[in-house]
């Protein structure tokens, strides 16, 4: 519930960013995605530190960190969704350790996908340029691109 | 004759064999770790629990009753409701442990998943720092983290966050007074770590301090359980007392009770002293450091020399490197410009087409380079070596040459000219800063001040970072009138904005366009208003801090016309004691009123 309001807001933020030519689809879940701003300005965070808001529903549980991109269940097995889930909140950093060959987000998916981080190091720089073909680049490919380059079982 | 003997050593046997359990459980329902489990604190009348939620309590009167409570729980134990024993694992394993339980805990699949999906071997308390340019957030904020085996990273690892719950929607307003008054439910979420680091090092530009705690395994297993049984549980949330901080202080009590760390914060909680007082009890043993983006940026822009700094802004213009730049340096300010382009972002500086077109173009001009990143390590004093919140100073002064001795209490938290290790340069926060001044040749007592808030702002703007400077105060004020010789009180509200500069990281100079509002019947019409201009220099450094600022006020009302000029110089002596000179000139033309003050400030 809580993935779906965040999900929302940040659709939303990206809707009103956006040129109207753009389509919908096209934005959600690529590069930069992960937005849902923090409180802007000194006055809206003062009034945010005195509460430590958490926006959201109240059933107890892990927030799986799900943010809607794979809406028709393409990526199965445990594993798999563990990588996707990843990727969907840490796409633009991951694109930037795979650009340069180190960086924390490597050794997550490496810890992920039981393989060593220099393996992961080294195909996501090698690829990069098929890992993030274009800017407008979604989460869904990159993330079936890495297992497959990387043969890790979904 | 015998029977009947046999009978009454049967009997009483029979009576001990009741009796001795339930005077067990009655000197367990008073124990320091049954108390912490069911948040028991002490009460006008026995003891009450912190917790709000009814689902806590097994018994009717559970929350004001731990005796009641812990029968209730032995007899859920007994009974075949699996449902709600699932939902008190940390109950269990203590009531087993203490003999008073003998069943076997039943399968609870949704426990054990949640167990499984967590996959602990250690917990971290984690803090995080302020928002660079916000001194309101100087308190910090504290939560925790469910780490995991996997040793290079903890990213996919779990945060535990205590907080209310409010509507995304909810009113600015509306939710600060809601959230001071206790509006709001307060309750768990677990989510994963990377989300934590998003928010706050990535989208709040907030440094997170990870201070891993040498928890037993024992522990650990039932610091998890309990965070399943208040996991269910919800607790009316105060800003001031029942705060995110409050309850971890509860929480890690309930895992081991000899800490007693709530019994240190009856009144106000503030997440920095909750920090040091978890410290203080030795249960930290390593810490770890993850600067926010925006440090990030900074550092790395200060390690860049001026020509790399002159090439990253021009790449940031045109995204075209020049080639006389090495692949090291290239790589150094490629990887500076993809951080800034995210900070924009995220600053909602940038729209998302660009953003992409920006990134994307970096990217693949880092991947070019086979240079290996080298960030700058970053290294800064931990929040564990900033001052205590609250000040006393014991001064002695001179004013036009009548001398006077000087009590001033600050409850809370940080001046301009206070040692700044582990909290943040150039920012101020004082709530009721009181000040009591005793003059030796009237024998006089009288209140110099009584400031209600005081809110300094001192951010470097740069070429990167646009920051407003920021200064708001109010209080009362105890005035000197040169044309009658006399004193007076006045209410004074002024508030200023405008740049701050880094001359150098330790040095800033700042300039501040201020107004201010006035009222007392001291004054001429009783009212004034004035309007003006301050500048100053406000200095860091190792052993001390220097600030001196002057400022001209103009105002058709003759008092308020003014310059004012302040020198201030604090020696630190230790983390929680300084030494400070101050010197302030007060002109109102023709007349002028000089103070000189030297005290010591005690940290407490």
């Amino acid at each position: 519930m809580k993935k779906i309001i965040l999900t929302s807001v940040a659709v939303a933020g990206v809707l009103l960013m956006t040129a109207p030519a753009h389509a919908v689809d096209s934005t959600g879940c690529g590069l930069g995605s992960v937005i849902f701003k923090g409180q802007k300005g000194p006055l809206m965070q003062i009034l945010a530190v005195t509460t430590n808001g958490t926006f959201g529903n109240q059933t107890f549980g892990i927030t799986s960190g799900t943010m809607g991109c794979d809406p028709n269940g393409t990526v199965t097995g445990g594993t798999g969704k563990l990588v996707f889930a990843f990727l969907e909140n840490n796409m633009d950093q991951y694109a930037f350790d795979a650009s340069r060959g180190s960086g924390e987000t490597i050794d997550a998916l490496a810890g992920i996908m039981g393989v060593s981080s220099e393996q992961v190091a080294q195909v996501s720089k090698e690829h990069f340029n098929e890992l993030f073909p274009d800017e407008n680049v979604q989460v869904l490919a990159v993330a079936t691109n890495l297992m497959n380059l990387l043969n890790v079982a979904a | 004759m015998r029977g009947k003997r046999v009978l009454f050593i049967l009997n009483g046997a029979l009576f001990l064999f009741f009796l001795i359990p339930s005077v067990q459980a009655t000197f367990v329902a008073h124990s320091p770790e049954w108390l912490a489990l069911g948040h028991y604190r002490p009460s006008l009348f026995g003891v009450k629990s912190t917790i709000d939620s009814e689902n806590f309590f097994l018994a009717s009167d559970g929350k004001t009753n731990p005796d009641a409570e812990l029968n209730a729980t032995l007899q859920l134990f007994q009974s075949n409701d699996t449902e709600t024993q699932c939902r008190f694992p940390a109950r269990y394993q203590f009531l087993k442990q203490k003999k008073l339980i003998q069943t076997p805990f039943p399968d609870c699949s949704k426990y054990e998943q949640f167990k499984k999906d967590l996959n602990p071997i250690g917990i971290t308390l984690l803090y995080t720092d302020a928002y660079m340019n916000n001194p309101a957030s100087l308190f910090g904020h504290t939560l925790m983290r469910i780490d995991i085996p996997e040793g290079r990273t903890q990213l996919v690892a779990h945060g535990v966050n205590y907080g209310a719950f409010v509507d995304p929607n909810e009113n600015g307003i509306l939710f600060a007074v809601l959230g001071l008054t206790g509006g709001y439910m307060g309750g768990f979420t677990v989510k994963p770590y990377y989300d934590i680091i998003n928010t706050y090092n990535n989208i709040e530009n907030r440094d997170i301090w990870e201070f891993h705690l040498n928890l037993t395994s024992r522990e650990l297993d039932f610091f998890v359980a309990h965070l399943w049984e208040l996991g269910h549980t919800q607790t009316r949330y105060f800003f001031f007392t029942e705060n995110c901080s409050y309850m971890l202080m509860e929480f890690l009590d309930a895992v081991r009770p000899t800490l007693k760390l709530a019994d240190t914060f009856p009144a106000q909680t503030i997440p920095l002293d909750t920090l040091k007082a978890v410290y203080q009890t030795d249960l930290i043993d390593r810490v770890q450091y993850r600067p926010s983006r925006q440090r990030r940026i900074a550092e790395r822009y200060r390690h860049l020399t001026s020509n790399e700094k002159k090439e990253l802004l021009n790449y940031l213009e045109t995204l075209q490197l020049s080639p006389q730049f090495t692949p090291t340096q290239q790589a150094a300010i490629l990887e500076t410009a993809y951080e800034f382009i995210q900070y924009q972002w995220t600053e909602g500086k940038t729209d998302l087409k660009t953003y992409r077109r920006q990134t994307f173009k970096t990217l693949q001009n880092r991947t070019k380079l086979n240079t290996p990143s080298t960030p700058p390590a970053i290294q800064m004093p931990s929040p564990l070596t900033a001052h205590h919140s609250a000040r006393i100073t014991l001064a002695q002064g001179f004013e036009r040459g009548n001398s006077f001795q000087e009590i001033q209490i600050r409850p809370a938290y940080h001046a301009l000219t206070d040692r700044p290790n582990g909290l943040l340069n150039g920012s101020e926060i004082n709530f009721l800063n009181t000040n009591l001044r005793y003059y030796d040749a009237l024998k006089q007592l009288s209140l110099q001040q009584l400031q209600l808030v005081e809110i300094t702002s001192l951010s470097p703007w740069n070429a990167l970072f646009h920051p407003f400077s920021y200064t708001i105060k109010t209080g009362i004020n105890r005035n000197w009138n040169p044309k009658t010789n006399t004193y007076g009180y006045t209410y004074d509200l002024s508030g200023g904005t405008g740049l701050t500069i880094e001359l150098t990281p330790k040095l800033y100079a700042f300039f501040l366009g201020e107004t201010g509002m006035h009222y007392g019947g001291f004054l001429p019409h009783n009212l004034g208003i004035n309007i003006g201009a301050k500048t100053g220099i406000v200095g860091y450094f190792n052993t001390y801090q220097l600030l001196i600022e002057a400022e001209r006020l103009f105002s058709d009302n003759w008092y308020l016309n003014q310059t004012n000029i302040r020198f201030n110089f604090t020696y630190n002596l230790a983390q929680n004691l300084g030494l400070s000179a101050t010197y302030i000139l007060k002109d109102i033309h023709p007349h002028s009123n000089n103070t000189f003050t030297v005290g010591l400030n005690y940290f407490f």
